[in-house]
């Protein structure tokens, strides 16, 4: 099983670099364009983050960078569940989809009581 | 100009500081936005959290790699921390925070005190690669410990990293660096969820989470990759030292 942590490793890092490549990029063009960290960013609007990016707009590849930092832990359970599931591992299958279910509810809970 | 770079400098210690002792380096974060960048609490906290999950995920990584981090505890315990998250979340408005400050800080003061008396061994461990060999005792108190790191993090808005790690490690027999690695695993899927809501409300402000999360990934890409030749004695003293200054914080909340 050794094999199957090294691989979950390796996703882990490929997502982290591709989140560091995206928000590189966007801090690259904020401070191109002269925007202070410090002036207030946008808040996240998702209909409006891939015409940010084809724009070259900093808000669009932070945002994508944030949400992938974000997706990242969640990315990484539900790949541990189906490499479980591939070796028969029903009990870590089991944990990993209640982690999940617990999250869910978790930020359902949070924007149903505001 | 400038102040991206200090940005990025000050994310840089948190994540090398985070990723070394399995705290995600918001103890530092938070006082770094807020004291030094005047950010509001909420927001610094907001972006805090991101941040905890970029340590997470780069240091997890590597230790997962390097098989320090055990992926089988780390995620049965980290299901029962988010059991706690929610809980905790729930009644967070029906407890005084003045309790609860002064509760936590004599248990961060208890559990230092018990790392400073427990045995260490004297050298590092062996080469990155070479799995340490230990056997998990006490799951229930995992189970009830992880329950309450998670209530403890959704209360007072604090890693997890800072019960998880003595828990595992004077708790349930895990060595210490392995409870780090382990802990770095859980802590970014307690953060994810809380990240989320934040984003939701307008509580993450792109252009600070930028740079100081880019500083966060160079820290936890070098903390994380040294970590097996830092003395374990060194990283108990460092993690003592973490306990008290946030104990005292507590207590000085308490006060005011």
């Amino acid at each position: 099983m050794t094999s199957f942590d090294r691989s979950i490793g390796r996703l882990l890092i490929a997502v982290t670099y591709v989140a560091g490549a995206l928000l590189f990029i966007g801090v690259l063009l904020m401070l191109v364009e002269g925007i202070s960290p410090l002036s207030g960013g946008p808040r996240l609007d998702l209909s409006t983050i891939v015409a940010d990016v084809t724009s070259l707009q900093p808000a669009g590849f932070l945002w994508l960078g944030l949400i992938t930092v974000i997706a990242t832990p969640i990315t990484r359970v539900i790949a541990a569940a189906v490499g479980f599931a591939q070796v028969g591992e029903r009990q870590m299958v089991l944990v990993a989809v209640a982690i999940v279910g617990v999250i869910a509810l978790s930020i359902v809970t949070a924007i149903v009581t505001g | 100009m400038a102040v991206a770079l200090l940005m990025i400098a000050g994310g840089t210690a948190a994540g090398v500081f985070g990723s070394l002792l399995g705290l995600g380096g918001g103890v530092l974060i938070v006082p770094l936005l807020t004291l030094v960048f005047g950010l509001e609490l909420r927001e610094a906290v907001g972006v805090s959290l991101v941040s905890v999950i970029m340590t997470s995920s780069v240091a997890a990584g590597v230790y997962l790699e390097r098989h320090t981090a055990d992926l089988r505890l780390g995620m049965r315990l980290e299901l029962f921390t988010a059991i706690g998250a929610l809980i905790g979340g729930s009644i967070a408005f029906l407890l005084a925070e003045r309790l609860l400050a002064l509760l936590f800080a004599g248990l961060l003061i208890y559990v230092a005190v018990s790392m400073l008396r427990a045995r260490t061994p004297a050298a590092p461990a062996g080469p990155p690669g070479e799995p340490e060999t230990y056997e998990v005792r006490n799951m229930r108190l995992g189970v009830v410990g992880a329950t309450g790191a998670g209530v403890l993090s959704a209360l007072l808005g604090v890693g997890g990293g800072i019960v998880k790690v003595p828990l595992m490690h004077l708790g349930m027999g895990v060595p210490l660096r392995v409870a780090t690695a382990t802990s770095n695993l859980m802590v970014g899927i307690t953060a994810a969820a809380s990240a989320v809501i934040y984003v939701i409300h307008g509580g993450v402000d792109p252009y600070v989470a930028g740079p100081t999360v880019i500083g966060v990934f160079l820290g936890a890409s070098i903390g994380s990759r040294i970590s097996h030749r830092v003395d374990v004695r060194v990283l108990r003293f460092l993690f003592v030292a973490v306990l008290l200054y946030t104990a005292f914080e507590m207590l000085m909340k308490v006060v005011a």
